[in-house]
């Protein structure tokens, strides 16, 4: 057992080896301005830090160090020297330096996946981009999804830093994205991204009916809109006989009453499940999805809508039992004091 | 600036006044008589004096629980009625609200006019005096917002006030005739309201008019019965009922009845003054309660006389009446509510057994908050708005359901499609351009404060369930939100 592992983790790393596109530090590049550095240098260098001193091994032409297709020196046989002093010379001489920075962690992956996109960055810096809002939307995998993906322990914190490369290359303007950056990306993605999966349309059928599902609590709520005058239908009964109170029959039609709609349509409401507010609120849902059917310019303003909907709904739940007033509570209070109530509920 | 505590005070004040207690009196005979009846236990208010000081080595501070003699309530308590007066009070004016400069007020000549239909129009006084002597005016209405009584003229209040003019022009024609009408429909759309309308164009075109204001205090046992002498199968007479409903009447048509001669004898067990009026009758039978069903049925045959005015009778919360009543025979049987004097009337009315000799509308009202469970009348109801809506389709009854047979033989005109006389009279819901007009009245006075605009009104509309008249009004003037 133990011995397969340690057999499987030598191949990956002989495997590693063979890796054509491994990342190398050159001169062109050192050349090119930095717009952005990876702020995590420090934590990820294996190589020793006076890279620039050596001469023999960093001195190759950069057109052979992109892709060429990598081999591992051949070991030195030191039975061969003859001489003793030959040999230490040697050695004093030769410095092996590995061909990938995480030549000595235990499990290479993460590092050289972080390794190569910050060499993509590197390259594709000077590209003109868009803002973060702007950038399409892509959900990336979680940190244990990569884990599981690359069998490795990876820390969080290294993780993030790795996102925040792969975002700032999401951000490249989509029109001159340069494929290697596309394909390099689609590694850290999930495998279904936001808008892959793209409902159905609504339709408005031939009796001109806008159908909207919604849901809330255990309450399911199936809304028909249709081009009318604002009557309003739920299960069959009229939404007084049907909600109780006159919140909840606000709520129901909340997406009409917020786009000023409530006059435009008529709605038919099957509402099963849950208790009253659960059904009320599924409605609101299915109703805006119904409407949204009819108008899809509205979503902003639905949008609007919902925000004035939970603001509502938590000055109601504050000041419903204070501010009821029956009448004949104030019917006989002086004109004044009177006046004085009303400005206080307003 | 008048603060809480002074209000509550002038509450206190109010229940004394006599007025307030008009409720209360359609159990007792007459106002002089009210004594402030409460089932609660009797309260003593002991004056505590200046005792003595205590003795040496007493202990004076009693903190223990749970010791005696001591009263934990410190608070003053309502005066015994105090809080029922309070709750069945009827208030008609707000005088906070602002008068609506428009309102004009419901006449003689522009009642049984089509025009005013989605109209706000004023009650005049002597209508509104009329009404509240006979109850026609319920707490739970909002009368108590606005500056005086106004109504909306609905659909349904013209159909009514159309079939006035129908009853009006057979008289004139020498053929009487009795229209029967059940108002139904759904909880707070007005149906005691179109009541109250139908009671107020028949004081405006000098109808007579009795108006029995809840029948559940009819058959709820609260007053004192009595076995009718004589009477076979066994009817049952409530005389203090009968009497306080003479009262109402007396002080509801003063003119009617005083200026109306009796011309028949009545045998009546009494003396009358000589050129006796009918109010003469009445007066007797308000104050002896155990002639009152004598005078009651004096009265009613004087006014079957040949040109005296058509008769309204109406009845509020009708289903209280289609079942047995709360009242016990001597067997110790339940006695049914239609074995009671002033029901039997009523529904023999109402089943067209008898007829009104003058003409006049027999009128009923369903209730849909204080209901009993009549299956025989619900389902009546639902036939004759199937009739009305959708002829094809008409519920059959349930065979697995018992039955009363005596509600089924009085309202068995209900399914014939035939007797144009006996129908219901279905309430909806207001159409937009009504709810507009009643929603400018709110704002007129002041009682709403916004704009009003289309799309303020379909708001309300819709949110009031299409249009229902009572949720229109708690969404717009009610709940301030």
């Amino acid at each position: 057992m133990a011995r397969n592992e340690l057999s499987r983790t030598i191949q990956a790393a002989a495997e590693c080896f063979q890796i054509a596109s491994r990342p190398r530090y050159h001169t062109s590049m050192r050349c090119t301005q930095r717009t952005w550095a990876p702020p995590t240098s420090r934590y990820l260098s294996t190589t020793p830090s006076n890279r620039v001193g050596l001469d023999d091994t960093s001195e190759l032409s950069p057109a052979s160090q992109d892709f060429e297709p990598f081999t591992a020196a051949p070991p030195i046989d030191f039975s061969q020297q003859k001489e003793k002093k030959q040999g230490d010379a040697l050695l004093a001489r030769l410095r092996v330096v590995p061909a990938s920075p995480s030549y000595f962690s235990a499990k290479p992956t993460f590092t050289d996946d972080f390794v190569n996109l910050s060499a993509l960055l590197r390259k594709t810096a000077t590209l003109p981009t868009v803002t973060a809002a702007e950038a399409p939307k892509v959900a990336w995998k979680t940190i244990d999804q990569y884990r599981i993906m690359t069998n490795e322990p990876v820390k969080n914190q290294r993780y993030h830093k790795m996102l925040h490369i792969l975002r700032r290359l999401n951000c490249i303007h989509p029109t001159l994205i340069p494929e290697e950056v596309v394909q390099a990306m689609k590694r850290y993605k999930k495998d279904s991204q936001p808008g892959d999966i793209v409902p159905p349309p609504g339709i408005i059928d031939e009796w001109g009916r806008a159908k909207g599902v919604g849901r809330r609590k255990t309450s399911s709520a199936i809304a028909f809109l249709v081009e009318g005058n604002g009557e309003v239908l739920i299960n069959g009964q009229s939404l007084v006989n049907f909600f109780g109170r006159l919140h909840l029959r606000e709520s129901a039609v909340w997406a009409l009453k917020a786009t000023n709609r409530l006059d435009k349509y008529n709605l038919f409401g099957l509402v099963k499940g849950g208790g009253t507010t659960g059904q009320a609120e599924a409605m609101t849902l299915a109703v805006a999805k119904a409407l949204l059917v009819h108008e899809p310019a509205l979503k902003p303003a639905l949008r609007r809508g919902k925000l004035d909907f939970l603001r509502s709904s938590i000055w109601l739940l504050f000041f419903l039992h204070i501010h009821y007033f029956p009448y004949y509570q104030w019917a006989p209070l002086h004109h004044n004091s009177f006046k004085a109530h009303v400005t206080h509920i307003q | 600036m008048m603060n809480s505590s002074t209000c509550l005070r002038s509450f206190s004040q109010l229940s004394l006044d006599r007025t307030a207690h008009a409720s209360l009196t359609s159990r007792t005979l007459l106002a002089p008589q009210i004594a402030c009846f409460s089932t609660s236990t009797a309260r003593y208010n002991q004056k505590k004096g200046m005792a003595a000081a205590p003795k040496r080595g007493t202990r004076t501070l009693n903190v223990k629980k749970g010791r005696k003699g001591v009263n934990y309530e410190m608070g003053k308590r309502p005066a015994p009625g105090e809080r029922k007066a309070q709750r069945k009070r009827i208030v008609l004016s707000n005088d906070n609200a602002l008068p609506v400069s428009w309102l004009r007020d419901l006449e003689r000549s522009n009642v049984l006019e089509p025009t005013i239909e989605g109209q706000m129009m004023g009650l005049p006084e002597r209508v509104v005096d009329a009404l509240r002597a006979e109850e026609a005016f319920k707490p739970t209405q909002g009368w108590g917002l606005f500056r005086r009584p106004a109504t909306l003229m609905r659909k349904e209040t013209v159909q009514l006030a159309g079939l006035v003019k129908e009853i009006e022009d057979a008289n004139a024609q020498q053929q009487p005739r009795t229209i029967r009408r059940i108002i139904s429909g759904d909880r707070m759309s007005g149906k005691s309201t179109l009541l109250l309308q139908g009671l107020a164009i028949a004081h405006l075109r000098d109808w007579f008019v009795i108006n029995l204001p809840e029948a559940n205090d009819i058959t709820n046992a609260h007053t004192d019965y009595a076995p009718l002498p004589g009477s076979q199968p066994l009817q049952y007479t409530q005389d203090t009922y009968t009497a306080n409903l003479l009262r109402q009447m007396l002080k509801a048509n003063p003119s009617i009845l005083e200026s109306t001669p009796v011309v028949t004898d009545h045998k009546l067990p009494f003396p009358l003054p000589p050129k006796p009026t009918l109010k003469h009758i009445v007066e007797h039978g308000m104050a002896n309660p155990e002639t009152s069903w004598v005078c009651f049925t004096a009265l009613w045959e004087e006014l079957s006389q040949p040109g005296r005015p058509p008769i309204l009778f109406a009845i509020d919360s009708l289903a209280h009446v289609m079942r047995n009543s709360e009242y016990m025979s001597a067997e110790f049987k339940p006695i049914h509510a239609f074995d009671l004097t002033l029901i039997r009337l009523f529904v023999d009315l109402l089943s067209g057994q008898k007829t009104l000799a003058n003409g006049g509308i027999i009128l009923g009202s369903l209730s849909q908050s204080n209901k009993p469970l009549s299956v025989v009348l619900d389902h009546f109801v639902t036939i004759a708005e199937a009739l009305q809506s959708q002829p094809a389709i008409v519920p059959v009854w349930n065979p697995y359901l018992s039955r009363d047979q005596r509600v089924v033989d009085a309202l068995r005109g209900l399914e014939d499609p035939k007797q144009k006389d006996f129908d219901i009279l279905r309430l909806g819901g207001l159409s937009k351009p009504e709810a507009r007009a009643v929603i400018e009245y709110y704002a007129e006075s002041g009682m709403l404060r916004h704009t009003v605009n289309d799309s303020f009104v379909t708001e309300k509309w819709s949110l009031a369930g299409m249009g229902n008249m009572g949720e229109l009004e708690k969404a717009s003037v009610r709940l301030r939100l």
